[in-house]
């Protein structure tokens, strides 16, 4: 895989704040790369170096092997932009919105015409051509956001927060429409904080916190690394009396660092060992006569993952193969 | 000449570079080998700054809005033309015998009476409009994160700073254009030369140049759009009643009068002479009375209100002539100007040439439309630094304590 973002030792000091310590990040063509971190993570900092919007206090930022700092205009040929909030023009129809934005690409007037209709179509907003931009949806405005950073067909898309204030179907439609892209051959990068997006879209991700890559990789690889360390949740059959001794069986195994009984009836397990081990825990549980209905981890998604890097629970480690 | 011939041959396309890459690596050789165009360049900086000018004329010019406004504007003016052109008429009807009874002198009289009116009612208008045009150019674009976008495509700073200011002006300019018929009236009545007008019309666009640019640069550093409104007017102010204030306050403390010799010994401190003509050159007003003085050959109305404002700054002088005193100006009976003999600063340093009809006109008005130049110049290229987000020039006191930090 070609990488076609990449960051190292990433510095941005403003007065009395360090918003980005020291940053690599590798992002290989074709993906969907996801940057995830709580607020003042330095994740919009770090898009809008990339976005030749800000001077890196130190460090090298390279998309598509151009060091945005030494040659910014080079750099805003193949990358697309969109800010976090998006600015609507007053008085300007939609194909206006894309004509502007066009024409300082320099993109000469029979290109842009056919260009704009493609565009629209793509993303769907093709009836809206002549509307006002100010009446669109806020899900429509994204769309059409989302359009002006391709009017130069740039091979990277930095998006920076593009789902927050969308409607669950906005949402919906906005990852339609970002997988369609990655089919084009285009690479996304993705900030947001909204981690159940990322997790179904995004290919990879990196974890930021404080300046910082806490863990980057595929999501299967950084879930596997760290489910070494995971919640299990069982349902135990029968009376309270037999799902007290089902917990103090489960409490006597080494592995098992705690066993709480929950309200609903449940037994959480706090673990530690990988799949096999888990496996282990249960053939020995039902071997013992303990009639398990269910057993499962608790919570595998990113945002647990993302909870368990970020308060230090698991011990940051830079990378994943 | 392999240079102009390649351009030309490729003269069909955009006039830009789209660098197509296939792998990261060719890219940077690409990067690396490209020789600088200018003239590309320089057409693309062209392409941008039509971009946002085309952008920004969409918006203000859609619909009827624009054209009503200008319908209405033209129809006040020719009302006040009207207006102006009774009150001459009264003024100087019952007083033909100072010239000879001429009813050609008269009549020349009245046209640059009208003339003088109309260019001060459209500098008023140039002085109001265009810098709120500017105003809110750059910080409401802020405002709305739009900048961002822009500035993450490859359009030059200096593109979206011309681009704004043109396209602001424009309007502006329209409203002047659209004049132009109305003050060529003033043929019919004799007095000004066309030569005058267009005079009148060069400080007209410089002023609304010059104060669009004040008005572009200060949009530029200041975040709001209402703040840089409120100090946008109040430079505006400070240029034009601000100047004349001072003017006013430098000769009475001075104690000079321009019917009066100067003695360098009164005055306080470095309060001495008559004011600096320095001080006026940004006043739109200042020029363009100048001029409308230079149209009347040093006599006249105008030229006496100059005098008494400016109270000598500005050398509207007649050449030589103005030595002993003496008394040119009995005409205007009118706008509480009393007859004021007309002096530059003939007194202490008298080297005016003496031209035909012995007259020293047309010294102060090109030097303001320098100056003006000068400035704008100066205050575009600071907005150019302060619109580019990688260069971002801004001076400790302008910069907010509390950075938001970026998520």
């Amino acid at each position: 895989m070609t990488t076609i973002v990449r960051t190292s030792g990433l510095v941005k000091r403003y007065p009395g704040t360090l918003a980005v310590a020291g940053l690599d990040l590798d992002v290989a063509q074709g993906e969907i790369f996801g940057l995830v971190g709580p607020n003042g993570a330095g994740k919009t900092t770090t898009l809008r170096i990339l976005a030749t919007l800000l001077r890196a206090t130190a460090g090298v930022a390279e998309i598509a092997g151009i060091d945005v700092r030494r040659n910014p205009d080079a750099a805003r040929r193949v990358l697309g932009f969109m800010p976090d909030v998006f600015g609507v023009y007053d008085d300007m129809k939609v194909w206006e919105y894309l004509d502007f934005f066009a024409r300082c690409y320099g993109i000469p007037a029979d290109r842009r015409r056919r260009m704009i209709g493609d565009l629209l179509d793509l993303v769907d907003l093709g009836e809206k051509r002549d509307s006002y931009v100010q009446g669109l949806s806020r899900g429509m405005q994204q769309r059409l956001c989302l359009a002006h950073t391709l009017v130069h067909d740039p091979q990277v898309l930095l998006l920076d927060e593009p789902a927050s204030g969308l409607d669950p179907r906005a949402r919906v439609e906005l990852r339609e429409l970002l997988r369609e892209l990655r089919a084009l051959g285009k690479t996304i990068v993705i900030s947001s904080h909204i981690l159940p997006e990322l997790e179904e879209l995004c290919t990879s991700v990196a974890i930021v916190d404080h300046g910082q890559v806490l863990a980057q990789g595929r999501v299967a690889d950084i879930e596997k690394r760290l489910r070494y360390g995971a919640v299990l949740r069982v349902r135990v059959l029968g009376t309270t009396e037999e799902i007290g001794q089902a917990r103090d069986h489960f409490a006597s195994d080494p592995r098992v660092a705690s066993a709480t009984i929950l309200d609903d009836g449940e037994i959480e397990l706090g673990f530690r060992g990988d799949d096999d081990e888990s496996a282990g825990l249960l053939a020995g549980a039902v071997a013992a006569g303990i009639r398990i209905s269910s057993f499962a981890r608790a919570a595998s998604d990113l945002e647990e993952l993302f909870l368990q890097v970020t308060s230090g629970q698991i011990p940051a480690q830079p990378q994943v193969a | 000449m392999a240079e102009l011939t390649e351009i030309a041959a490729d003269g069909s396309d955009s006039g830009i570079e789209i660098v197509e890459l296939s792998t990261p690596a060719v890219a940077t050789q690409a990067t690396a080998r490209r020789r600088p165009r200018p003239l590309r360049a320089l057409r693309f900086g062209f392409s941008g700054i039509a971009a946002v000018g085309v952008k920004e004329l969409r918006g203000r010019m859609r619909g009827r809005r624009a054209f009503v406004i200008l319908t209405l504007y033209l129809l006040f003016l020719a009302a006040f033309a009207w207006a102006w052109q009774l009150i001459a008429v009264r003024t100087y009807e019952n007083s033909g015998s100072l010239y000879g009874g001429s009813a050609a002198f008269a009549a020349a009289l009245v046209g640059q009476e009208i003339f003088g009116a109309l260019l001060i009612v459209e500098t008023l208008l140039v002085v109001f409009l265009a810098p709120a045009f500017t105003a809110g150019a750059i910080s409401m674009e802020r405002e709305k994160q739009t900048l961002d976008m822009l500035a993450a495509t490859p359009i030059s700073s200096l593109a979206i700073v011309l681009g704004k200011l043109f396209s602001a002006l424009t309007y502006v300019f329209i409203l002047i254009i659209a004049s132009i018929p109305l003050t060529a009236m003033v043929f019919v009545f004799g007095g000004v030369g066309p030569d005058e007008v267009l005079r009148g019309y060069v400080v007209l666009v410089v002023s609304a140049i010059g104060l669009g640019s004040m008005g572009l640069f200060i949009s530029a550093l200041m975040q709001r759009t209402q703040a840089a409104t409120v100090v946008t007017f109040f430079g505006v102010m400070a240029l034009t009643m601000g100047t004349i204030f001072v003017t006013l306050f430098w000769t009475k403390m001075a104690g000079v009068s321009p019917d009066q010799p100067v003695f360098r010994s009164s005055g306080i401190g470095p309060i001495k002479g008559r004011p600096p003509e320095q001080l006026l050159w940004f006043n739109p007003f200042a020029a363009e009375y100048d001029v409308i003085c230079g149209a009347s050959d040093g006599y006249g109305g105008w030229c006496a209100r100059l005098a008494e404002v400016t109270n000598g700054a500005i050398s509207i002088g007649i050449g030589g002539g103005a030595t002993g005193g003496v008394p040119v100006t009995q005409v205007d009976q009118g706008f509480g100007a009393q007859p004021v003999p007309i002096d530059g600063r003939s007194i202490i340093n008298d080297v005016s040439p003496v031209q035909p009809f012995g007259i020293r006109r047309d010294t102060f008005w090109p030097r303001s439309v320098v100056a003006w130049i000068v400035l704008s110049t100066v205050m575009i290229l600071a907005s150019v630094q302060l619109v580019t987000p990688t260069r971002r020039w801004r001076p400790g006191f302008l910069r907010r304590p509390f950075r938001k930090v970026a998520t």
